[in-house]
Formats: structure tokens, sequence, C-alpha cells
């Protein structure tokens, strides 16, 4: 199995250790996800800007993805939805395909729409299954309170995305569930991070980040997982700028998803890239380590509920 | 003219376009107005401290890494494409060899390599070798900027002049010698200089096996010469000519050439033609080396300095005066090879906005005019602007760079420095600005810009607040969604938005709630709707529209109100 791997334009110069986490943890898998160097931008920086330059990258990069017979794995939930609104609008929209039709044409390109959009969770959840995740693992967490923030994108809108229950998203909380960890019930789990908002009104873009900081916290969460790499760069970059360390702020360090499977799954903290990430100490390292022991317990409430049925 | 004479002239044109490119490193810049200026002897000081101390220090192994990896074996443009290498090398590694071996022989050559003589092996083949190399080159590196038009590769007249000055160069020598080859009287001038026959029948005997084998088309031999005259010649040739002149056919593209250059003969005869060529070969050369310091072809000087500076410190350039320094030896180091284009994430952008400076490549044409400050068409500022602007920050221009050249530096410290100029740039109001404002470069600067375009924001539509008389309805516009008329005023989208939530009096920070914009549409009041600051305060979570009992979709009309509000600040700037 082998996906056309769409990081986008963050991921390869900012956030290299989602990649090599994600490539790692389905290399486990027996999925390859090849680098297109063709690909370029989603489009989504320049929504605000013209809608119409929005949506032909996406189409490119679709284009490009169905001249090499392949369905794009993608990990940045902007991305996502970019590919996604494209070949909604190009389905609906069959004059505008043509006319992007013919702008890629000069480059012997064409869209038809063969290539499909796929997020890394739903390939891990639905391709690869919980159970052979779960067979997988040599390890699993225990003692350990994530609160994810899935990130709106991925979510929402929903006939858009067609990724998960948009209310009550269960995808990535069965997938987190998998590492034993305990995926927190907390407020700003289907909430803004701000990203979009930085650069344009850091005020409100920092009021957002900050009100989910905080939230996590409050609900105990030993790290935030961010699923959009805008979100990551968020907790994991603008956290640290906004930071008043003086007045008794405490940082709350990211862990991406592909790094805590990653660990269970027996791949080694380096190519996991964990150390990358800025909000990681070296002790946070070795305490998530000694939270791993073997996944035998969940197997055992499993056969017993079988048992009982 | 005499030759020295035209070395002497063409010599000082490129020393003084040498001089001239130097001092440019250490007296322009791309500067934001919040960075301060140093002077020119200040900036050259500081470059010497700083190449000293990589001089005298450890960092003198990075360099001579750099020497073998970056500049004779050109890997940044072997990882890049293996075909782009092949061509590079050849002519890099073929024009330099014919420098050193053939252009230089009085002086590298016969200093090196004891007995060596034009007209014996290997440099006889070799001559013609490196220069097919070059050609070949040549010929590769105009086959992909054909090919690759599509996809965007812009080539100027100078890279074409680049290219045929080359071309020019190696096929005049190869003519010259061709016509040497074939020409008659400079037979004889040999034969004249070095041989003493015994009998006319020796003389006739070589002439006609130089005919037969060495290229020479003479009027004494009759075509085809007699086999045994031709063997008698070929032992003469053996017992007095071959230890200094091996067979013309080693100098195998020239001996093509000979086949050619006795058409000339005809109309200006042999001497003429050799005489032509040769100034012809002459000229070209003395002219590339005077157009040198002038041209891309600079960057023999500057792409090494570049690629060496870059190795050493990893692009981590922290004096400032530095900092100008290596803005400027990067722009004179670009070969508008056009890698940068072709690998640019933000290229679609250019199919749709028709601007040719959201090419990375041509943006640095242009910054070395407004570094020495030449470009001030307010019309074309403000399109490099927006160019600078419609960039994605992936750094991908930078890492293929095969020069080196550091252009995220450049482009964002030009960014600021025309931004600071005061023209507004609508662009900024999009997502380009996040990585801007993740990088924590220019704070100040961005959000002085920032602060001009929402202020032409504010001005260019009418508020909410400011209005007295009553809303009068009229008919609703289409804005190319029309689920604002399935909005029955519920209010969800309000109640649910965490940006309206952020504010303790939302009605007058937004200065419209959602609800009140999707009420607003539904009157037909598509100018009140997006005059309002909430859409450019919306966190596009799409919340709102997610929740929205009657499918209004909310967070996409917004997108849309936003391009209709950047299109109309734009028209009004234009107008």
């Amino acid at each position: 199995m082998k996906y056309a791997f769409f990081q986008g334009c963050n991921i390869p110069i900012r956030i290299q250790q989602y990649a090599t986490s994600t490539t790692a943890v389905f290399a486990k898998f027996g999925i390859e996800l090849e680098v297109i160097p063709e690909f370029n931008c989603c489009g989504y920086p320049v929504r605000n800007v013209d809608e119409k330059a929005y949506i032909l990258p996406s189409v490119r990069n679709l284009a490009i993805a169905e001249k090499r017979g392949m369905d794009i794995l993608v990990i940045c939930n902007c991305c996502f939805a970019s590919l996604q609104k494209a070949k909604n609008v190009m389905g609906k929209n069959p004059q505008l395909m043509a006319e992007m039709n013919a702008i890629l044409a000069k480059e012997g390109l064409h869209y038809s729409g063969a290539a499909a959009v796929k997020h890394y969770l739903t390939v891990l959840y639905e391709e690869v299954g919980l159970e052979k995740i779960k067979a997988q693992r040599v390890n699993a967490f225990t003692d350990l309170n994530i609160a994810v923030i899935q990130g709106c994108h991925i979510l929402r809108p929903r006939e858009i995305t067609r990724f998960d229950d948009s209310f009550v998203p269960r995808i990535t909380e069965e997938l987190l569930q998998a590492t034993g960890v305990k995926s927190l019930d907390w407020r700003g789990k289907l909430e803004c991070c701000g990203a979009a908002l930085e650069g344009i009104n850091n005020d409100l873009s920092h009021k957002l980040l900050k009100e989910k900081i905080t939230g996590a916290q409050a609900s105990g969460a030993d790290y935030i997982t961010p699923i959009c790499s805008y979100c990551h760069l968020q907790f994991d970059t603008t956290q640290k700028n906004i930071l008043a360390v003086a007045s008794g702020e405490k940082l709350l360090p990211v862990l991406l998803f592909p790094q805590l499977l990653g660990l269970c799954l027996g791949i080694d903290e380096q190519t996991l890239g964990i150390a990358t990430n800025s909000t990681i100490a070296i002790e946070d390292i070795q305490r998530l380590k000694s939270l791993l022991g073997p996944p035998v317990l969940e197997k055992k409430k499993k056969k017993a509920k079988v048992a009982a049925l | 003219m005499n030759f020295n004479i035209l070395l002497g002239l063409s010599a000082v044109v490129c020393l003084v376009g040498l001089i001239i490119r130097l001092s440019i490193w250490f007296s322009q810049e791309i500067r934001p107005s919040t960075v301060p200026t140093t002077p020119v002897g200040a900036r050259l000081a500081e470059a010497l401290k700083g190449v000293f101390g990589a001089l005298f220090s450890a960092k003198i192994f990075l360099i001579i890494k750099s020497v073998f990896v970056d500049l004779l074996f050109q890997k940044r443009i072997f990882d890049k494409n293996s075909l782009r290498w092949v061509a590079h090398t050849f002519i890099f590694t073929g024009f330099m060899l014919l420098l050193l071996m053939h252009a230089m022989d009085s002086v590298v050559t016969e200093t090196l390599f004891k007995g060596y003589q034009s007209t014996l092996n290997p440099y006889l083949f070799l001559r013609d070798l490196f220069g097919v190399m070059v050609l070949a080159g040549v010929a590769i590196a105009a086959f992909r900027r054909i090919t690759l038009k599509p996809q965007r590769l812009k080539t100027y007249a100078s890279d074409w002049a680049a290219l045929v000055f080359l071309g020019v160069i190696i096929l005049s020598g190869m003519l010259l010698e061709g016509a040497k080859i074939a020409s008659p009287s400079k037979y004889q001038n040999m034969v004249d200089e070095y041989a003493s026959f015994s009998s006319e029948e020796d003389a006739k005997a070589l002439e006609a096996f130089w005919v037969q084998e060495n290229g020479l088309v003479s009027p004494n031999v009759k075509l085809p010469p007699a086999p045994e005259l031709v063997a008698k010649g070929r032992e003469i040739n053996g017992d007095s000519c071959i230890e200094c002149h091996v067979s013309y056919r080693n100098a195998f593209a020239s001996f093509t050439m000979a086949k050619i250059t006795p058409l000339f003969f005809s109309i200006l005869g042999d001497s003429a033609t050799v005489t032509l060529f040769w100034y012809l070969h002459i000229i070209s050369c003395l002219a590339f080396l005077a157009w040198l310091p002038f041209s891309k072809m600079f960057h023999i000087l500057a792409a090494p300095v570049s690629l060496i500076v870059k190795s050493v410190t990893g692009d981590q350039v922290r004096e400032p005066s530095n900092i100008l320094t290596h803005q400027m030896i990067g722009l004179s180091a670009c070969t508008h090879c056009g890698t940068c284009s072709l690998e640019c994430s933000s290229n679609m952008f250019f199919e749709s906005f028709k601007n040719d400076f959201i090419l990375p490549s041509e943006k640095v044409q242009y910054l070395k005019k407004i570094a020495a400050g030449k470009e001030n068409d307010p019309v074309i500022l403000k399109r490099m602007q927006q160019g600078l602007y419609v960039c994605t920050s992936c750094d991908r221009c930078t890492t293929v760079c095969p020069s080196g050249i550091n252009l995220k530096e450049l482009f964002v410290s030009a960014r600021y420095a025309l931004l600071g100029q005061g023209m507004p740039e609508t662009a900024m109001l999009s997502h380009f600005s996040f990585p801007l404002a993740l990088a924590q470069n220019f704070v100040d600067d961005h959000l002085q810009a920032l602060k001009k375009v929402t202020d032409i924001f504010k001005k260019s539509f009418q508020h909410l607040a400011d209005m007295a008389l009553p809303m009068t309805l009229c008919k609703s516009k289409d804005i190319g969604n029309t689920t604002f008329r399935g909005c029955f005023s519920c209010q969800r989208c309000t109640n649910i938005c965490p940006v309206v939530r952020s504010y303790d009096n939302p009605a007058e920070a937004l200065g419209m709630l959602p609800h009140q914009i999707m009420f607003s549409l539904g009157i037909g009041n598509t100018e009140l709707a997006m005059g309002a600051q909430m859409i450019w305060s919306c966190s596009t979570c799409y919340l709102c529209q997610e929740h929205c009992p009657n499918q209004v979709e909310l967070c996409d009309i917004f997108y849309t109100l936003k391009n209709g509000a950047l299109n109309k600040i734009e028209a009004g700037a234009n107008s």
C-alpha cells in the first residue's frame, strides 16, 4: 500500500517530526508514504484574498496524484480541508473545472477527480484498524492525561471534510485510547487554536490560544495533542512566544499523535523526533518512557467482556 | 588591431566591472527602516573580520569541504536534478579546462607539462573534447529553458545571451581550427617552415597524404589521390611530421568543421577565412571577458562566495551589517536559473494573480534594482509588494537555490522594507501573515503595516454604529452564496461563536455580530456586511455554520465578504 504524502508548507520546514513520526508509524503497518516534490501549497493561505486562487492549487495537487495513479494522504487539517473543498467545488462546478484544467493542461496535468484525499487518522482507523494497531503494540501508556485538540478544519464543515461526526468525533478518541492514554474531556477539544488570526489580529489569536492552554491545564492535561499542524505551531511555538514566565505561567507541552502511537509501537524517540517539539524537555521524555508498559490489561478485559456476552 | 591591445582593453573593462560589482556588496542593501544603517567602511571592516575569523578557526575545514563539495562537485545542483548537473558540469569543467589548457597555454600548460605542443595528443584531442563538452552543456541548458517554459521557468534575453556567447566562443574556435586544417596556405606555411623535401615527388606525396588523412583541401591534388602516392606520403609523414603533429582526425570536432570551412574559401580565399574566424573567436572571447562582471556570469565569482558563506554560517549571520552584505552577495550570485520558481509552493498563485513577482527568481531580479534605488515606479513596486507577500514561507526556494542564496531572509527584509514605504498591502489580511508572526521578525514593522490596511478597511465602508437613518430593504445581491436567505435570526451562530465570547462588548468590538451580518445580507445591504470588523476577526472555526439549524454557510459567506472587501479596497487604491 502506498500513498502520495501531502505535507503542505509548514511541516517540511517547521514540523519535520510530524512527517517523520507519521512515516515511521505507517511503515510499521506496511504502508509507504511517498513524498511528491511537485506538490505545491494547498491554497489555504490565500483564502481570505481570493476563493478561486484558493481552489486552483489543490486542483493541481489532485491532478498530480491522479497522474501518478495515487491517493493522497494528508497530515495537516487545513491542507486536508482545502483538498476536500477543491474536490467538492470541482464536482459542483464543471465550468470552473474546465477553466482550471485549461491552466493545468499547460504543464500536462488534468483533473478528473480520480484521486481520493484521506486524513492519516482515517487511514489508521479504517484501513489499518484498531485491532491491528492494538496487536502491533509492544507498549501502552498508563497514567497519562492527554488533552486532544481536533482542529476545526478536519471536522467542519462536515459535508466538505467528511471526516467524522463533527459534534461527537470518535476516530481520534478511539485511536488515542489504543495507546492507553486517558483522553480528557475538556472544553477546547473541538474549538479554535487561534492560528487563523495569528499575524492578522494577534490579540484575539493569543486570547483564543491561552483559553485552550489554561482549559487543558485545568482539566489536568499532561500534554496537549494537536491534530492540525497549525494548532501544533500555535501550541509549540506561539505558546512559547507569548508565555509570561515571570508571572508564573506554566508551559503546556505538546506531543503529536504519531509520536504517542510510535512509542507504543516500539519506535525510538529519536525517529519520532520528540525532542524536536520545542515545548518538551528531556525530563518529560524520561517520564513519558517510564509510563510505558506491556499492553496486557486491556486484552484481558476484552476477553472477559466477550466471555460475559 | 593588435591582440594585446584588445586583450588589455577587455581586461580593463572587466576589472572596472568587477570593482563596481564588488563595491555593491558593501554599499547597497535591502533594509526595513527599523534596521540601523551602516557606513560602507564599517561594513567592509565587519565583513573582513568575519572572513579572517573563519579562516583562522576550525571553520577553515568547512571552507575546504565546501570548495570540494559545493564549488567543484556542485552538490546542490546534483541533489536536485542530474540533467542540470550534467549541463552545468560540462560547461563549467569544459570551459575552465579550455581556459587553462588552451587560452592560457603559454602560462599554464607549458609550465606544467614538458613537451607541450598544441598539435600533439592528448592536447589536440582534449581541446576538442572540452569544446564539445561545453557545447553539449549549452544545448542541454537551452533544451531545459525551452521545455520548462510551461512550468513557469522565465527566460530573459540576457539568459539566452549567456548561452549564445558560450556557443559562439566554442563554435568559432572549432571553425577557426577547421579553416586552418583545410587551408592550403596554412599547409604551405607549415611545409615552408619545417619541411625539406629531397624531391618534388616527395612533396606531392606528403600533400596527397594530408589531403587524404588530415583534411587538407588542396588545388594541387586531384581527388581521389592515388593510393601509392598516399602510401609514400604516409611514410614521409611518419618519418618527419608525426613527432610534432599528430593526425588532425584527433581534433574530431574541428576535423568535421574542416569539411564546412572550404565553402568560405571559394568566396573569401582560405587565408582570409582563417583570419575571419580568428577575429570571431578572439573578439567573442574578449567580449565575454568584458561582459562577464556586468552580467549573470558574475556568478562565477559571487556564487562560490555565497556558497562558502552558507557553509560557514549556516545562514545564521548575526552581525547586522554582515546580514546586509550577505544579502548583496546573494543577489549578485543569482544566475536566474529558475530552480526556485520551479519548486515554489506559491506557483499556482502566480497563475491566479498573473504577477511575475510571485515567482522567487523574478523577485530577485527586481530586488537588485530596488537595492540600487533604481526602481521607483509605484505600480511596479506595488506588484512587487504583492509578490513578496503572496508567499507561504515554506523556504523551499532557499533550500533548493544552487547558489546558496538566503532567499528567505532577502524576501522577508524586502517585504518589510517595501511595506514601510507606506503602500498598504491587502494580502497582509491573509494566512500568509501566520508564519511571519510565528517567526517574530520585524514585529513592529508588521503591526505598523497591518494598521495601514485595517485603517483603509475601516474608511472604505459604512458602519452600523454610524448609521442614523433606519435601514431600508432592497433586493438582496448575488454574492455567490445564497444560503443567508435561510436565516431566521435565531442567533445560534452568535451564541456559539468563540470570538464573540472573547469580548466584553462584542457588538462594539466586532461592528456586527454573525447573525446581524446575515440579516444585513438578507435585506440587501452587502456593503454594510462587508465593512463589519467581525469578518476579519472570524477564526474560521466553522462552529456557527455547523450549528446553524438552517444550513446558513456563515463561515463560507465571511470568506466571500472578505474577498469582496479586499477587491473593493484594491479598486479604491487603483482609482
